[in-house]
């Protein structure tokens, strides 16, 4: 089986520089299934992918609406399934106004669970079956990883050209 | 555009920032073991305490009725105000794009957590034993199956506070997972893969990073209405009653107000000292702290002004039992809580107006330390005056501390120091990945040729 990780890594230092370089591979055939490697979110490089609105909202939406029906849905069943009358409490009582806030509190709670799951699902991880490609990713260094190519490849001819400071090869033909 | 951080002056650069920060994590200062070690002690004698509370149960405490929950509900509230603080710099402050917030916000969401941790116990420690009052705070039918009663502004807190417990528990779990895998990168063997399990495996591609930036966002949405409500909530359970002193529309934006002041006030007095031990001077930056003690400056006016207007009403309703409370809050045997009160929240912080003030660290400490007296001493206020005179004469009486109050208050600061020195010393205290963003960017020394020929229109 192929190693996911196999390929080669362009280590870059500077932002402007890789951002020129993100902007030319992204519609080039060669580099498919390319990744940006970024040290933390800086919007420029989510121009230059060309990245639109993340579907992580919707996650956020689905969880939000559950929750706040969740929230209506217990407290309401509770007054339904009053089994005895104390304090002139019989069931069918419904105090909707009290029940705003279960409701919303509910609504948060559901949406920001989901909306860490919609983070976790999107960026796929945990994924134990990828490595960490060059540790200087998550310190200062910016990275464009290009599967299956080869250091003396077209690929990483380009690279070089456009500004990376190394580029090496990764995964099992390290 | 003109904001904080173009005034800001780095003296470091984003590759600096793992190295630096993260060195120091391994290697702090000997007064942190100090510290550490004052804060154990006191939250020893908290466990003491607590322990033979729950083994000999409540008559250990200096109550009679109809005043029962005293200094329990009094640090409850105390306590969950603390937290707020956090959620504001960490979720408000991020929507405004406030930028001084990337250095300050790792360490205020960890102030939340802990403090919230605190909270919590009161009502548990109030209920005798704790074991069981966790069971009965859920949501489930009691004997005669009958259920929890939703209307109550009690239950409406249960699910205020475990939604804000779980909502910033998530929020700052979110931030500390690219530093996480920052340190995993640093490492090796078993802390490695410590690391790496706790990163979730994360890479730091852009994709993540945009579905992060994008979940970041969603969050902070979500938590500011959540941070305004649980402190109405947590109004709601004096407001909604019909007791002189507590039945007042003024509560919720008073309570906000008076929880974001004592939680800015910490945040300034928690980051000096981790400052100091974790040697961060030249990342949380002078300009920083100016913009804290601002904000608690701000809230503190609110406050003032909600005292103000607090009388004011009691006065103006004409009802005579609201002006009695308040007469003796302010006058009558209560009187040192209260002038304690005004001073430390209204008077002191008045200070900060004048710049050399807020640029004198030991000054702005004391002010801020003494910030939290006075809002421990509101919630006392507010709660015992109200309290002690119930609706039956003869039951009226009146409340000081005793010791068993004095050590469990004292044990949950050591509890909440405890766990937030361990969290500076296994966790990085400034978010790596954040204050990256405010430093100056990377950029090659091309690009800065090219924007001075373009005449600085560019970017």
């Amino acid at each position: 089986m192929a190693n996911a990780d196999q390929g080669i890594i362009a280590i870059f230092r500077y932002l402007d520089t890789v951002c020129h370089a993100i902007e030319k591979v992204r519609d080039r055939s060669e580099f498919a299934g390319h990744e940006v490697f970024s040290p933390t979110s800086y919007h420029e490089i989510e121009h230059s992918s060309g990245f639109g609105a993340s579907p992580v909202r919707f996650f956020t939406l689905a969880g939000a609406l559950t929750g706040v029906t969740a929230g209506f849905a217990l407290a309401l069943w509770t007054d339904y399934d009053w089994p005895i009358v104390v304090s002139g409490k019989t069931p069918g009582i419904y105090s909707f106004p009290a029940y705003v806030v279960i409701g919303f509190e509910c609504m948060i709670l559901f949406g920001a669970i989901a909306t860490i799951l919609g983070m976790l699902v999107m960026g796929r991880i945990p994924n134990p079956k990828r490595a960490v490609l060059d540790p200087r990713t998550t310190s200062d260094r910016f990275a464009i990883f290009v599967p299956g190519a080869k250091l003396d490849g077209p690929q990483a001819k380009l690279l070089r050209e456009w500004g990376a400071e190394e580029v090496k090869l990764t995964g099992g033909a390290q | 555009m003109a904001n904080v951080s173009s005034q800001v002056h780095w003296e470091k650069t984003i590759s600096e920032v793992n190295d630096e920060i993260l060195v120091n994590l391994e290697k702090p200062h000997k007064s942190f073991y100090v510290a550490l070690g004052m804060a154990a002690s006191l939250l020893l004698a908290g466990v003491v305490f607590v322990g033979l509370h729950t083994v000999y149960g409540l008559g250990l405490w200096n109550f009679a009725p109809p005043l029962y929950w005293a200094v329990d509900i009094t640090n409850f509230v105390f306590w969950v105000g603390i937290g707020h603080a956090g959620t504001l710099i960490s979720a408000i402050l991020f929507l405004f794009r406030a930028q001084w917030r990337n250095t300050v916000n790792r360490s205020a969401e960890a102030m939340t957590i802990f403090a919230v941790i605190c909270a919590a116990i009161f009502p548990l420690i109030h209920m005798g034993r704790m074991y069981l009052g966790a069971y009965w705070a859920l949501p489930l039918p009691n004997t005669n199956n009958l259920w929890v009663n939703f209307r109550s502004p009690l239950l409406w807190d249960v699910f205020a506070i475990t939604t804000y417990f779980t909502t910033s528990l998530l929020f700052w779990y979110m931030g500390l997972v690219p530093d996480l895998a920052s340190i995993r990168d640093r490492s090796k063997g078993i802390k490695r893969l410590v690391y790496g399990v706790m990163s979730f495996g994360w890479r730091g591609t852009a994709k993540q990073w945009w579905h992060y930036e994008a979940g970041y966002g969603f969050l902070a949405a979500l938590a500011t209405p959540l941070v305004l409500s649980v402190h109405s909530v947590v109004s709601w359970d004096f407001a909604m009653s019909i007791q002189p002193g507590w039945h007042t529309t003024i509560f919720p934006p008073y309570f906000v107000a008076g929880a974001i002041l004592s939680g800015c006030a910490m945040v300034f007095n928690l980051l000096i000292p981790v400052r100091y031990m974790f040697r961060l001077e030249k990342f949380i930056l002078p300009q920083h702290l100016d913009a804290c003690l601002k904000l608690t400056l701000f809230t503190s006016t609110i406050v003032f002004y909600a005292y103000g207007v607090e009388f004011f009403l009691a006065w103006y309703s004409g009802n005579e039992y609201e002006w009695a409370i308040f007469e003796k809050r302010a006058i009558g045997p209560y009187a040192f809580y209260f002038w304690v009160m005004v001073f430390c929240n209204c008077i002191f912080p008045l200070a900060f107006w004048s710049r050399r003030v807020r640029a004198s660290i030991p000054v702005s400490f004391v002010i801020c330390v003494l910030i939290n007296v006075g809002m421990w001493f509101e919630r006392y206020n507010i709660i015992i005056s109200s309290l002690v005179e119930d609706f039956i004469p003869g039951s009226w009486g009146h409340f000081e501390p005793g010791l068993f109050e004095i050590v469990i208050t004292l044990g949950s600061f050591g509890l909440f120091f405890v766990f937030y020195l361990i969290f500076c010393k296994l966790f990085p205290i400034i978010s790596l990945s954040e204050i990256k963003l405010i430093m100056p960017k990377p950029l090659s020394p091309h690009h800065a040729d090219k924007k001075d020929k373009d005449g600085g229109h560019h970017g």
